[in-house]
């Protein structure tokens, strides 16, 4: 059993600040948030977040309770939530709207 | 309400420390300075590159940081030397500034009293008259509330934003709750969090401010030539779990907690109200700058959340390091205050690391010596630049 580390109730991903994680982990939380576990789908480095909860494609991710970014893709609870799944929505100079 | 142990001023502010000041006017003055504060018990001097050949605005802030220094209710005493004249921050322009704080304040020119060896027989006589002078204060119970508490954040990692930060936004929680108010600068990293500040601004006026303080830093980078959000997150910062500047500015502002911010200061300058709350400035993230600027708007104290583990120390304002890096404690216990890291074990919960966060502050309050002030380091004074040198 490995534990990761949730900042805010509503989070929906928390961070391995404890222990690295291995595919295969069973995940557990503590901090503001202990009542989900959950498998480990990928390895997740030192400081790095896993999905908590399944994230639809343009779902907000929650970290502080606040919005980090979007999901760029369906994430699936257990997932890493990085670069890969994740774009930020501020100061997108390659966005036109903004 | 909760009490300190600190010093009454003549104006009504309460300092924590009791400081004789040896201030340099201008570059040229920091020798004597030096020696001076040498030579004397319990003198700090604070010494700095500025002071000749700075465009009229630059020098503005510059006086604004030396005078705001001085007003520090820290300070007891304070001598200015400088070193001729320059024209809109002499050594009496600064005396003027301080005169209302009612602190004793003498200046010394080196070249109208004689000359280097003059001006340093001069200025050590006001320095040992003043020392012995202030020395007969007390400390007397003072309301919490009258605390200014600066917070910095700097060599941060992924855990300031997880333990640290919002440890110390629990602690100004508890100060503001006391009457008191703190004090957050470096509004490079509110970038990408402005809503989440101007949704506890108190007035339209202060969230304009806030949204303004962000973009004129964010085009201060860009005249640079270099994006600053090429570059934000940095590598490190995204090797080490960083996904977007969302996330690392989160982790930054979560130095202060939810209660309103009552105004949006200028660099260095003082807040015009006394009302409990959070108060922003606006400035830089180097951190020799940014706690100056706070100190010279008047903070106490402050605290310094750091991932990586710091030595910054103001001349004379406790700097308090907090981390939530047991290694980085590990590694800097000799100038690291403050361990939270039992967060991540279950060991603390973050309240009671905020609560951990505050009582060490109010501790420095009432005289009990940080960890770098135990060594007498006096790292971290530094004037930031609007202007290039002329």
């Amino acid at each position: 059993m490995k534990t990761v580390f949730v900042v805010y109730a509503d989070d929906n991903v928390g961070t391995a600040v404890l222990e690295p994680i291995s595919a295969g982990d069973t995940v557990a939380t503590n901090g503001e948030r202990s009542d989900i576990q959950v498998a480990a789908r990928a390895d997740i480095a030192y400081g790095h977040k896993i999905a908590l909860l399944d994230i639809s494609a343009g779902a907000t991710v929650l970290k502080y309770g606040l919005s980090i970014g979007s999901a760029t893709r369906d994430i699936h609870a257990g997932d890493h939530v990085h670069t890969h799944n994740v774009e930020s929505n501020r100061g997108r100079g390659d966005l036109a709207d903004s | 309400m909760q009490q300190f142990m600190g010093y009454r001023r003549a104006n009504g502010d309460v300092g924590v420390r009791n400081h004789l000041l040896i201030l340099s006017g201008t570059v040229y003055a920091n020798g004597v300075v030096e020696r001076v504060a040498d030579a004397i018990h319990g003198a700090v001097p604070v010494t700095h590159a500025n002071g000749r050949c700075q465009v009229a605005p630059d020098l503005r802030v510059t006086r604004r940081f030396l005078a705001g220094t001085a007003m520090n209710p820290n300070v007891g005493a304070v001598v200015i030397i400088d070193h001729f004249k320059e024209e809109g921050m002499t050594a009496e322009d600064l005396a003027d500034d301080i005169a209302p704080t009612g602190k004793p304040v003498a200046t010394v020119n080196i070249r109208a009293d004689g000359g280097y060896i003059n001006a340093l027989a001069k200025a050590t006589r006001y320095a040992q008259d003043f020392a012995r002078q202030i020395s007969l204060l007390q400390r007397e119970p003072a309301p919490m509330g009258k605390i200014l508490f600066g917070t910095e954040c700097g060599t941060s990692d992924t855990t300031s934003g997880l333990a640290s930060n919002p440890a110390n936004g629990l602690a100004g929680e508890l100060l503001i709750a006391q009457g008191g108010r703190m004090l957050m600068a470096e509004c490079t990293e509110w970038m990408g969090c402005e809503n989440w500040l101007t949704d506890k601004a108190a007035s339209p006026e202060v969230a304009a401010a806030i949204l303004a303080g962000v973009q004129h830093m964010e085009a201060r980078a860009l005249a640079s030539g270099e994006d600053i959000r090429g570059s934000q997150p940095t590598g490190d910062n995204m090797a080490g779990g960083l996904t977007t500047i969302e996330e690392k500015s989160m982790g930054a502002v979560k130095k202060i907690g939810d209660s309103p911010i009552i105004e949006h200061l200028e660099i260095a300058a003082a807040p015009t109200q006394t009302k409990p709350g959070n108060y922003v400035m606006y400035g830089p993230g180097m951190g020799a700058e940014s706690i100056s600027s706070m100190a010279a708007a008047g903070c106490q104290v402050l605290t310094f959340c750091t991932g990586g583990g710091h030595t910054s120390n103001h001349p004379i304002m406790p700097t308090i390091k907090v981390t939530g890096n047991r290694n980085s404690y590990d590694l800097m216990r000799d100038t690291v205050d403050v361990d939270v890291s039992g967060v991540f074990t279950s060991e603390l919960t973050l309240a009671e690391a905020g609560q951990i966060v505050y009582d060490e502050m109010a501790r420095v309050c009432s005289g009990f010596l940080t960890k770098s002030e135990a060594l007498r380091d006096n790292n971290s004074f530094a004037i930031h630049r609007v202007g290039p040198s002329i």
